[in-house]
């Protein structure tokens, strides 16, 4: 992190700017009438949101990374050595996890310093930190297993819109109450949305096993698929070697 | 004991597309073997597969005694490679890299230490090991992949066309160091080049591939009285080319060159010149060029597949 800071920097500074703009923007919107959370700032509001935002868009790095090692023939490296096939796929995961770990903390700490407050205290910013970066490693093995599959680092970052509609398409920023028509439905359908409010529950009003589990439950269903398919793509790209 | 690599009609097919093409393999503890052949031949597909990264299509090999499709995780631990693109993190220190291959083998912390000091001074990047890859000229990277692939002391080295790119004092350096490893630790390796000349200084054995298939096998002292006389070189006007063509196919067996020059292996050695300098003088042609050279290893090549390697054309 320290030596390629320009690979991480974005993925911090995109989702800041992105809650500034809208805090000064919706900073009312608290205000409308079917508005869930009457009793809290704006900024509390999209905090989960602009956290799983943050570790959404730093998915990619690790996918990114195993794309660019496969493409420089680092891959060949690994495969010519005795180390064992599977510590390839638990390492990108771990580095995706660990990613979303720091990112996350960063994150939070530059929300408070910036007035946000989580009503469950620490144990709330722990969970947060914890659903968040379990969020990075269950996303980034999808994107693992396109890294796999394609081997090509340009094909992993032209994913990156993608996410980035899937974050828009979801109650991150703006309840799905107030949403209408085709719009809401697709949010209220987005596995993200599930997401976002649980965890949202956790963040503005105080730490719940109910929402951390359901939360939990979803992001295992995602990261279970993920995994099962980069573990076939890995499979597959080691079929042709012995 | 086995050879350190044995293959048996190794075949390797990609859909229609024959890479490797039921090739025998035979080489012998201790030596270097030169794997000779020009771009597309099937040098880095038949590495692929006896460094476990390919899986024969057909036909067997071992490697270190073990075989490459049953036994893969025993022929890793034996085997050092350094491929054709030397695959290093330009982030990372040279002593970080050899760090990590060390840890990829296996080998504690303090043992992983000293022998990466140990292989940087081998290697002439002493000075260099902190600094970061991305800083090294072309011939550091390849000493710094020669060293990685050397961490676990492997008893077979393989080197997939390690100077390619490299400026000419690069290479010769490298040269040297294959040489001092084969020679002080006795490590047998397998090289694989496009270059003849590479080849002939480093290779005690040679085969050449050519299309998937071996063309030449043997030591290039023999390969080269192989192919017999020396050649006898001519260059003349544009004008003359084709009747000098005819007269100098009268004197010797016509040889493959480069368009515009006309080549004969001469029978007769050097006294043989004059005579065909005087037939060519008979027929008013004019000499502009001659040489006459001892049999290369391009000519090898140029025997055995009607090709040049280096600069030619078909002839």
């Amino acid at each position: 992190m320290v030596r390629q800071p320009q690979a991480w920097a974005p993925t911090l500074f995109f989702p800041l700017l992105l809650a500034a703009v809208y805090a000064a923007q919706f900073s009312k919107a608290v205000n409308l009438p079917e508005f869930p959370y009457p009793d809290v700032t704006f900024l509390d509001f999209i905090l989960p949101a602009c956290v799983i935002q943050g570790v959404l868009f730093g998915s990619t790095n690790s996918a990114t990374d195993l794309a660019g090692d496969i493409e420089n023939s680092f891959m060949d490296r690994l495969l010519s050595s005795p180390v064992s096939r599977s510590s390839i796929l638990i390492a990108r995961l771990s580095s995706a996890f660990i990613y979303g770990l720091v990112q996350a903390t960063i994150l939070i700490i530059i929300f408070f310093a910036f007035g946000a407050e989580l009503s469950g205290g620490a144990s709330s910013a722990l969970a947060l930190v914890f659903l968040t970066s379990f969020l990075s490693m269950g996303v980034g093995s999808f994107l693992i297993a396109i890294a796999l599959r394609t081997g090509s680092q340009e094909v992993v970052n032209s994913l990156f819109p993608i996410i980035f509609v899937f974050i828009f398409i979801s109650s991150a920023f703006f309840p799905v109450e107030l949403m209408d028509g085709w719009y809401g439905q697709i949010a209220e359908w987005n596995p993200l949305t599930w997401i976002i409010d649980w965890t949202r529950v956790i963040t503005i009003e105080g730490f719940s096993w109910d929402a951390f589990l359901r939360a939990s439950g979803v992001i295992f269903l995602i990261s279970l698929a993920g995994i099962v398919t980069s573990i076939h793509q890995l499979k597959r790209r080691l079929a042709v070697a012995s | 004991m086995s050879n350190p690599i044995e293959a048996e009609n190794l075949t390797r097919t990609f859909g229609d597309l024959v890479a490797v093409n039921s090739i025998n393999l035979t080489v012998e503890e201790g030596e270097v073997f030169g794997f000779l052949g020009p771009n597309g031949a099937g040098k880095s597909t038949a590495v692929r597969m006896l460094t476990t990264l390919l899986k024969p299509t057909g036909g067997s090999a071992t490697v270190a005694g073990f075989d490459v499709a049953s036994e893969a995780s025993m022929v890793r631990k034996k085997i050092g490679v350094a491929l054709q693109d030397a695959a290093i993190d330009p982030l990372m220190t040279g002593n970080e890299l050899l760090r990590l291959q060390a840890v990829l083998h296996g080998i504690s912390r303090h043992g992983g230490k000293e022998r990466c000091a140990e292989l940087l001074e081998r290697v002439g990047l002493t000075a260099a090991g902190d600094k970061r890859v991305g800083t090294y000229s072309g011939g550091m990277r390849r000493r710094l992949d020669l060293a990685l692939s050397l961490v676990h002391q492997p008893k077979v080295l393989f080197l997939d066309e390690p100077t390619t790119g490299l400026d000419p004092t690069s290479r010769v350096a490298l040269w040297e160091e294959v040489r001092t490893l084969n020679k002080e630790i006795g490590t047998t390796v397998f090289l694989t080049t496009q270059y003849l000349e590479e080849a002939d200084q480093l290779a005690q054995r040679i085969a050449i591939i050519d299309n998937g298939r071996i063309v030449r096998e043997g030591t290039p002292t023999k390969l080269k009285s192989d192919v017999g006389a020396p050649t006898l070189r001519v260059d003349v006007v544009e004008s003359d080319y084709e009747i000098a063509k005819q007269v100098m196919r009268k004197l010797g067996e016509e040889r493959p060159a480069r368009k515009g020059r006309i080549a004969i292996g001469l029978d007769g050695g050097t006294r043989a010149i004059t005579a065909v300098l005087k037939s060519l003088e008979e027929q008013n042609i004019e000499v502009q060029h001659v040489e006459l050279d001892e049999p290369s290893l391009d000519d090898v090549f140029a025997d055995a597949t009607g090709r040049r390697l280096e600069g030619g054309a078909d002839t």
